[in-house]
């Protein structure tokens, strides 16, 4: 189970893009963007709607291929890699709204996050020497599922659970993955304000856990709150990156807000 | 369409609660009258019956081993084509190189394994209707190529007089596998084998990623599940047990031709399988097996074999409208219609009078 | 070089009655969504009503095929009303219904003609050369209707408001809808259409091939081949590949056989599936 020992926390990124660039036909997605995310961080990205934001994270998580530039991770490229492929190095992604397997009890969705470790032969599947792996997978499973709050649902269907709790379980089924980076895709949105602030306790404990957080997000009062570092895109090329406080007062970032036609999160960011 | 098995279960807690040791046994005897049934069947049969029984065996196997590869949510038209592979490998090996014939069946079995192993590479690039297309195509150019090339394939007419299974002569016991009692015999085990492991291999974690590949593919892709060779393996393994049923057909009928393993029969398993229900492991059995006596004893008995195949039509759709889950869902259907009828009356009599009763 | 040129005659033949198939499959899945497995037998009672009415009643042959259009259009309207309208949130349920569907169509057929092949007098006699190549009045009749029919169909879809609603529900039913489309009303158009121009085909071309209740199946082989290469979902590229797919299936008949003819044909299907999906001359994609 444990990688081979982690090199020692530097300042060099987890996870970089160097002139990032996305085409579909004529139109440019993402344009040129490069940003670095650091080890231990939780690092927003935002921008307003067509920005590119989710063109970009598509990209990371490999459901696109780079039509120029690389994505370097540990500094290593993985530009074009496969969804699978970056899992499995440690780079797990969540998905916006319910995206489950929502005919699944609640535990075989976290069992299924339980993918990569537990491994077993094909034979030892056939004959059901595969158990220890199965328990183990199944603990962690439930482990995962503990962290937010669902352990006591494990048995129900999916389809049985509010909205909330399904966001909660996307969460528990990337967790269950144990990833290195952990990639939000917005994971606030359609939240109340109890429920955001939950999440918010939770995503901090994820990072001081050691794993690194990676978010797209519309809603500005969260990322304001929980990020260490934000990246603020718009026509898909960088505006503006640094601190809550910096991106906050930004002209350029209030400009592009007030500028976009729906703005959303326009008005928290006032 | 499918649903699988883990959601049904999940959704009854009340039916886990009960005493699992009492589950168990029932479990058990049902499986030993299931047994004593299939032992004894053969004897009540005519022999022409009896030939149809040791088909339907097979075709057991044959819808089974399909509905495995419907876990992943891709469905196929080349599956009897891979049928065939299987078939004509075992044949041709025991014909042309003389290899015994149960080794050859396996041999042939792992043949047609590997033609899926190689056809997944351009297969799996496609998905859903591109994907039932393209296994069409796929099945059809190898049919073709049987009827093409008379050497090795025998062409048109295909192979004929293929090496049976070798008769068992020991001391006290002498099985004769041209009686189709013996071979029913022979067949049920290789087909109960079989099914066993591809129901264990459903309930392995195994199955789960087949079942969460056909729901979510992104979300199993996101947490590590490499998509494509989970799709192999299910193709694969499919395609294995095909063979088998492939290689104890070729053996039993002793003959094989491009047209025996045309889109025609591909319909039929299609039509086994949507009328069975695809939900669950039994559901394909169970509409292959209704089908069957329907065909051969009531249709045959009334003297509609012309007719046919329109009755089979007519099921298909009539199937496909009205009962979209298959003949599996009739009896949770009819459970749940029952506990109604049974609550309403009390309803009507009045309140809590009518709870108490 | 004579055979060549012959070879190509030939083709054009071809060309023109597999157009008319691929056209109708295309229209069908273009609003429905469905891919109409029992296509090929449409073709075949549009060619059983030429044998029935020309061949045994006596009837004119033309009148023979304009029976044959509007009865199999009819079909098709029955088709669509029973199966693929209740159906329409299930592609595949629509699909393996057709395949119920055309189990019952081809066994009409043996019940009502028998098995063998049935026979259809040639109704013109002649033929004219066209610099040494042989032409036939009967296929030249089959290539001048089957233009004129395609003519027809691409001036409707020009002029009429349906034109403008079918290309809407292809690309988005729920948006075609929205905008006052009636998906019910839209899809029994194509839905008619679609299994005239198959029935039309099968009718015009009864008198060259002996029909047999089994003859669908070659057809839909051909359908599938031609809707795939030419992009499924395009009117255009299904008569581009139809007269591509008649020219290399003519030329590899000619110069090797028939099976290695349906080879060659399945195997260039397979590549633009694998290659490009959205086929050689289709933009869009629809799974």
């Amino acid at each position: 189970m444990n990688a081979p020992a982690d090199p020692p926390i530097s300042e060099a990124p987890i996870l970089e893009a160097r002139g990032l660039t996305r085409r579909f036909g004529g139109l440019v997605a993402v344009d040129d963007f490069s940003f670095a995310v650091r080890e231990g961080t939780i690092h927003g990205l935002i921008g307003p709607n067509g920005a590119g934001k989710t063109t970009t994270f598509n990209v990371i998580s490999g459901f696109y291929a780079p039509t120029a530039g690389q994505v370097l991770y540990r500094g290593r490229d993985i530009s074009g890699r496969k969804t699978s492929a970056l899992a499995a190095m440690g780079l797990v992604r969540t998905f916006q709204g319910s995206t489950l397997f929502q005919e699944f009890s609640v535990l075989d969705n976290a069992r299924v996050g339980r993918h990569l470790g537990a491994r077993s032969g094909f034979l030892s599947r056939l004959l059901g020497t595969d158990r220890a792996s199965e328990a183990d997978a199944d603990a962690r499973a439930r482990q995962s599922l503990a962290f937010f709050g669902l352990e006591d649902l494990a048995d129900e269907p999916v389809s049985n659970l509010p909205h909330g709790h399904q966001r909660m379980l996307g969460m528990a089924v990337a967790l269950a993955a144990e990833p290195k980076v952990l990639l939000l895709d917005e994971p606030f949105t359609g939240m109340n304000p109890e429920e955001t602030r939950r999440m918010m306790d939770l995503v901090r404990r994820i990072r001081d856990d050691g794993v690194t957080v990676m978010l797209v997000e519309h809603d500005m009062q969260a990322v304001m709150n929980l990020c260490d570092i934000i990246t603020v895109m718009n026509f898909g090329a960088l505006l503006v990156e640094g601190a809550p406080d910096e991106v906050r007062n930004d002209p350029a970032v209030i400009e592009a807000y007030l500028g976009s036609a729906t703005g959303n999160g326009a008005g928290h960011a006032a | 369409m499918p649903e699988p098995a883990d959601a049904a279960s999940a959704g009854s807690p009340a039916r886990r609660a009960a005493p699992r040791i009492v589950g168990q046994v029932a479990g058990r005897l049902r499986f030993v009258a299931l047994f004593a049934v299939l032992a004894v069947l053969p004897y009540l049969l005519s022999y022409s019956q009896q030939e149809i029984a040791v088909l339907l065996v097979i075709n057991v196997l044959l819808v089974s081993s399909y509905r495995l590869l419907t876990l992943t949510g891709e469905w196929s038209l080349g599956h009897v084509v891979i049928m065939g592979v299987g078939a004509y490998a075992s044949a041709l090996l025991a014909k042309r190189l003389g290899v015994p014939v149960p080794l050859s069946m396996l041999i042939g079995a792992c043949m047609a394994a590997g033609t899926a192993a190689i056809l997944s590479f351009p297969l799996f690039r496609m998905k859903g209707f591109y994907f039932l297309i393209g296994s069409f195509a796929a099945g059809e150019i190898i049919r073709l190529i049987w009827k093409r090339f008379t050497d090795p394939f025998g062409g048109p007419k295909g192979l004929k007089r293929i090496d049976a299974v070798p008769d068992i002569e020991t001391g006290f016991l002498s099985i004769d596998f041209y009686e189709p009692v013996n071979y029913y015999f022979l067949a049920l085990a290789v087909v109960s084998v079989s099914l066993f492991v591809l129901y264990r291999i459903e309930r392995s974690r195994i199955g789960l990623t087949f079942h969460a590949i056909h729901w979510q593919d992104r979300l199993a892709e996101s947490v590590g599940v490499d998509t494509f060779r989970y799709r192999t393996l299910a193709f694969v393994i499919a395609s294995f047990f095909a063979g088998i049923a492939g290689g104890l057909y070729a053996h039993y009928v002793g003959a094989v031709n491009p047209t025996r393993f045309g889109v025609d029969q591909m319909v039929y398993v299609l039509v086994w399988a949507i009328v069975g229900g695809t939900a669950t492991f039994h559901g394909p059995i169970l509409g292959v097996v209704v089908l069957t006596v329907i065909n051969e004893i009531v249709l045959r008995g009334l003297g509609l074999d012309t007719a046919r195949p329109l009755i089979y039509g007519a099921i298909l759709i009539l199937s496909v409208l009205y009962l979209p889950d298959g003949l599996e869902s009739l009896g949770p259907r009819l459970r749940a219609w029952l506990r109604r009828r049974r609550r309403e009356p009390a309803a009507a009599a009045g309140g809590e009078g009518g709870e108490a009763a | 070089m004579d055979l060549l040129w012959q070879t190509a005659i030939n083709a054009m033949y071809a060309a023109s009655y597999m157009a008319l198939i691929a056209v109708g499959l295309v229209m069908i899945f273009g609003v429905m969504g469905v891919i109409n497995f029992a296509h090929g037998e449409l073709y075949m009672v549009g060619a059983y009503c030429v044998v029935f009415l020309y061949a045994q009643e006596k009837f004119p042959f033309l009148l023979s095929v304009a029976a044959g259009l509007i009865f199999v259009g009819i079909v098709g309207l029955l088709m669509e009303r029973t199966m693929f309208r209740p159906l329409r949130k299930n592609p595949l349920g629509g699909l393996i219904a057709s395949i119920g569907f055309l189990l019952i169509l081809q066994t009409l057929a043996v019940l009502g003609f028998g098995r063998r092949m049935g026979h259809v007098p040639p109704p013109t006699q002649g033929k004219i050369e066209i610099f040494g190549a042989i032409l036939t009045y009967q296929r030249l009749f089959v290539i001048v209707a089957a233009i004129l029919l395609l003519a027809a169909l691409w001036a409707f879809l020009k002029r009429s408001k349906f034109g403008w609603a079918l290309r809407a529900c292809a690309q988005d039913a729920e948006a075609a809808s929205l905008q006052g489309i009636s998906m019910n009303q839209t899809a029994r158009i194509a839905m008619f259409i679609g299994a005239a121009l198959a029935g039309v085909a099968g009718a015009l071309t009864a008198p060259l091939v002996s029909p047999s209740p089994y003859i669908g199946h070659s057809i839909i082989v051909t359908a599938f081949i031609i809707i795939i290469v030419g992009g499924i979902g395009s009117l255009e590229g299904a008569v581009i590949a139809a007269v591509l797919y008649a020219f290399v299936h003519t030329f590899v008949t000619t110069f090797f056989d028939g099976v290695i003819a349906n080879i060659v044909g399945l195997a260039l299907m397979f590549a633009v599936l694998v290659v490009r999906p959205t086929g050689l001359f289709g933009a869009r994609e629809r799974a």
